[in-house]
């Protein structure tokens, strides 16, 4: 007991020092408080209402409708890390606990009693004490350990998962694999809303509703204490304490699960990252440092799966954009719609950060004798070539929705505020990089020294000097349309790309002369020494 | 007497003159008006305690941090003129190497001698040339994520040798590394200061910095303690001919290196 009152006071410790020396994260608490409590509060509203009208209107939908509502809860905590790259919950580093004679249940246990403390997971007892006062009126003090078990069991499975994902981590292509298909299923449940919401979300909404009538959600122990309390509210006391067994019982398997997981991992059972067996020789196939370098960026864009994810969801964008405005328009899709989300799509260039993602690798990059123009100008390359499924998805939108002389307009439009956007960022990434975690290490973990609220205001402003500078190769792109001279595209739109590579690289020039200046100061700062 | 400006240092005889070199973290002073001279082809240890300013020090005379005051002539190029000229001429191996970790050991490699200007076939030769060397071959599929730290070691030195460099700077290059690539290591850097390239050395491990190294240089707190030949600095502190460089650095440092024993044991 003592050692895991010391574990659970180290992990408060460290927790409370990394908040007191990093302004950014100290600040992000005092602003989460009352967002959490206002969380908090309007939940509790909301499940005592909700479970009061369905229990008064459907008795029958109570128990499906609360263990749905339980499962999507609990997954959502569990599968965070995947789906979000954020975790709810935390283990101790375990690597550096391991030599010490501490059983590992004892470490893993320590960890559940510190994350269950934490702010957000506070936040939802008194959503559970509403929900038990709602079930069970005056019998609510019997239903929250039952509610609370619950609880303990999505923290413990959330644990489980993110000691799981660790363990993956030894096998290094894998992992990221793992966690680029996280990325996607994420990516894919934020659209269910606007799915749900849009003219084809009926049939949606009716496989929802059959599901949770046919008690499908029965399966999952992320309702079984739902299921408990309900029982409990009733007064049937067989079934809550079956519901409740074994809710405890998953409970204990998830913590046993973890540390057996943990056991194995740091024996190094579960150790790998061997080489590939089929190393082909390796080549760098464009021509030049500035070949070489797109080349470098493209191949580690792709092997990791955060910015590769970042690069795929840049064409979900601008399709969901188009989608929005052509709900929202009597006609559909036109050629203004269009216009519109290829000006966005363009300057979605900006914030692409591309020097700092060079994390550790800056000081190596900056220490090559490359011409700084032709550093600018192979950063820009690669960021434009890292959008490039954008273009082609606008452009395929806009092939069935306008034709393909229209495709063509919209795809220099799209490339013309890319390239203006592109010289626009250098300045950007030079002056106010953002630093970016070492691969590996937590991606979200917060970054003293970060741009914060001013940079984003200075992105947007930048975006909208970008917009301002690309607007007349855009309207010069575009001019034939409007005209109703379509032969016109063939002068208009050569026109319109060499001027936008005229501004490029009148402006790149002067941002590659900045970088020489601020080398030493740039890899100060995102090495946390400025 | 010698120019404290370093004038006329860049025609000279001096692969490396640091002047005056100041840098200061916030508050801390970790380079104080450290001024030193090194020979072309000089093997040229760089010693000092931990957090006594070696790394600060490299990294301000190969342009990756910016002195307070100061300046630099390397080869002939001033730190505080055109940058991309001094770095055609300089190998740097950094002590938290920096790497891709998502490049494989060979493309990692190849991009390195690319960014140097080799031509195709010429980076490929020397890239399987250096991955032999350095017994990194079958490794060279692997993601650098997934090394060990001797293998990024030796793959960071790689990076830092593939141009053929005239000046080497290389912090602790021997740590981590396995003793049979520690040994063709210090055979290609004795090979390297025969053919005229000045090796700027800092190592933790005494026995082979007095093995290796021509001349030394010792720092302390930020400043330059003692230089020269190990025997002019056993001469400068009046230590007897055979004292080892650990008497003579231990010495340097007026480091106290009596303890009580732990209450608990013996």
């Amino acid at each position: 007991m003592d050692r895991l009152i010391a574990l659970v006071g180290l992990r408060f410790r460290l927790e409370a020092r990394a908040m007191l020396g990093s302004r950014g994260r100290a600040l992000g608490l005092v602003f989460a408080l009352p967002f959490l409590a206002l969380f908090s509060a309007a939940a509790s509203l909301g499940a005592f209402a909700l479970v009061r009208v369905v229990a008064r209107t459907e008795p029958g939908l109570l128990l499906p409708a609360l263990s749905a509502i339980f499962t999507f809860l609990g997954l959502s905590f569990v599968l965070a890390p995947l789906v979000a790259g954020v975790s709810a919950t935390e283990s101790h580093d375990l690597s550096r606990l391991v030599a010490y004679p501490v059983p590992l249940a004892t470490l893993v246990a320590s960890s559940l009693v510190a994350n269950l403390v934490q702010p957000s997971v506070l936040a939802l007892v008194p959503p559970l004490v509403a929900l038990a006062f709602a079930l069970g009126g005056p019998r609510w003090p019997l239903l929250l350990p039952a509610l609370g078990l619950g609880l303990l069991l999505t923290i413990a499975s959330a644990q489980t998962v993110g000691i799981a994902l660790h363990a993956l981590s030894r096998r290094r292509r894998l992992h990221d694999r793992v966690l680029f298909a996280g990325i996607g299923v994420g990516l894919l449940l934020s659209l269910v809303p606007v799915l749900m919401l849009s003219r084809g979300g009926a049939a949606a909404r009716r496989a929802l509703v059959a599901l949770v009538e046919r008690d499908i959600f029965a399966l999952s122990p992320f309702g079984w204490s739902a299921r408990a309390a309900v029982h409990a509210g009733r007064g049937d006391f067989a079934p809550f304490l079956g519901w409740s067994a074994a809710v405890l019982v998953t409970t204990a398997a998830a913590l046993g699960l973890s540390a057996a997981i943990a056991g194995r991992l740091y024996r190094g059972e579960l150790d790998s990252g061997e080489a590939p067996a089929r190393a082909a020789r390796a080549r760098i196939r464009l021509p030049g440092a500035i070949g070489a370098l797109v080349e470098k960026d493209l191949r580690v864009a792709w092997r990791d799966p955060r910015l590769k994810a970042v690069t795929l969801s840049g064409v979900i964008g601008p399709l969901l954009l188009l989608f929005v405005l052509g709900q929202g328009s009597a006609g559909g899709v036109g050629p203004v719609q269009l216009v519109l989300v290829a000006g966005m799509a363009g300057v979605g260039v900006i914030g692409s950060n591309a020097l700092a993602l060079e994390r550790d690798g800056l000081g190596l990059l900056l220490g090559f004798p490359i011409n700084r123009l032709a550093l600018v100008t192979g950063k820009s390359i690669a960021v434009v070539v890292l959008r490039a499924p954008a273009l082609v998805a606008l452009s395929v939108a806009a092939l069935l929705f306008a034709g393909p002389v229209t495709a063509i307009a919209i795809a220099c439009v799209v490339l013309v505020t890319q390239v203006i956007a592109c010289a626009a960022d250098s300045y950007l990434q030079i002056l106010f990089p953002v630093p970016v975690p070492a691969a590996g290490r937590d991606p979200n973990a917060p970054i003293s020294g970060s741009r914060g609220l001013g940079a984003a205001a200075i992105s947007l402003l930048t975006m909208a000097v970008t917009l301002v500078a690309a607007a007349p190769f855009a309207f010069l792109a575009w001019l034939p349309e409007p005209l109703g001279q379509r032969w016109l595209f063939v002068g208009t739109l050569p026109l319109a790309l060499a001027g936008a590579c005229a501004v490029y690289f009148m402006a790149a020039s002067g941002a590659a002369r900045l970088l020489l200046r601020r080398e030493p100061e740039l890899i100060a700062r995102l090495r946390g020494e400025e | 007497m010698e120019d404290p400006r370093g004038e006329g240092a860049e025609g000279g005889g001096d692969a490396i003159v640091a002047l005056a070199l100041t840098r200061q973290f916030r508050r801390q002073l970790a380079v104080d008006h450290v001024s030193f001279r090194v020979a072309r082809g000089r093997f040229f240890g760089f010693l000092g305690p931990n957090g006594a300013g070696k790394s600060t020090t490299i990294r301000m005379l190969t342009g990756l941090l910016r002195p307070s005051s100061g300046d630099a002539v390397i080869e002939g190029a001033r730190l505080s003129g055109d940058l991309t000229h001094l770095k055609r001429r300089i190998g740097v191996l950094l002590e938290e190497l920096p790497l891709y970790e998502r490049l494989t050991g060979e493309e990692h490699l190849l991009f390195a001698a690319r960014m140097h200007g080799l031509a195709a076939p010429e980076a490929r030769r020397r890239t399987q040339e250096l991955l032999e060397f350095l017994s990194l071959a079958d490794e060279r599929g692997k993601l650098v994520v997934d090394y060990s730290q001797g293998m990024r070691k030796k793959l960071a030195l790689a990076c830092a040798l593939v141009h053929g460099p005239s000046v080497l700077f290389l912090d602790e290059p021997l740590n981590g590394i396995d003793p049979v690539s520690g040994r063709v290591v210090m055979d290609l850097l004795r090979r390297l200061t025969a053919r005229g390239v000045t090796l700027f050395f800092t190592s933790h491990v005494l026995d082979v910095v007095e093995r290796l190294c021509d001349e030394v240089a010792v720092i302390d707190r930020g400043r330059i303690v003692a230089q020269g030949t190990l025997a002019e600095i056993r001469a400068q502190r009046e230590r007897a001919s055979d004292a080892s460089l650990e008497d003579v650095f231990l010495k340097l440092v007026a480091a106290d290196v009596t303890r009580e024993d732990l209450s608990w044991i013996g």
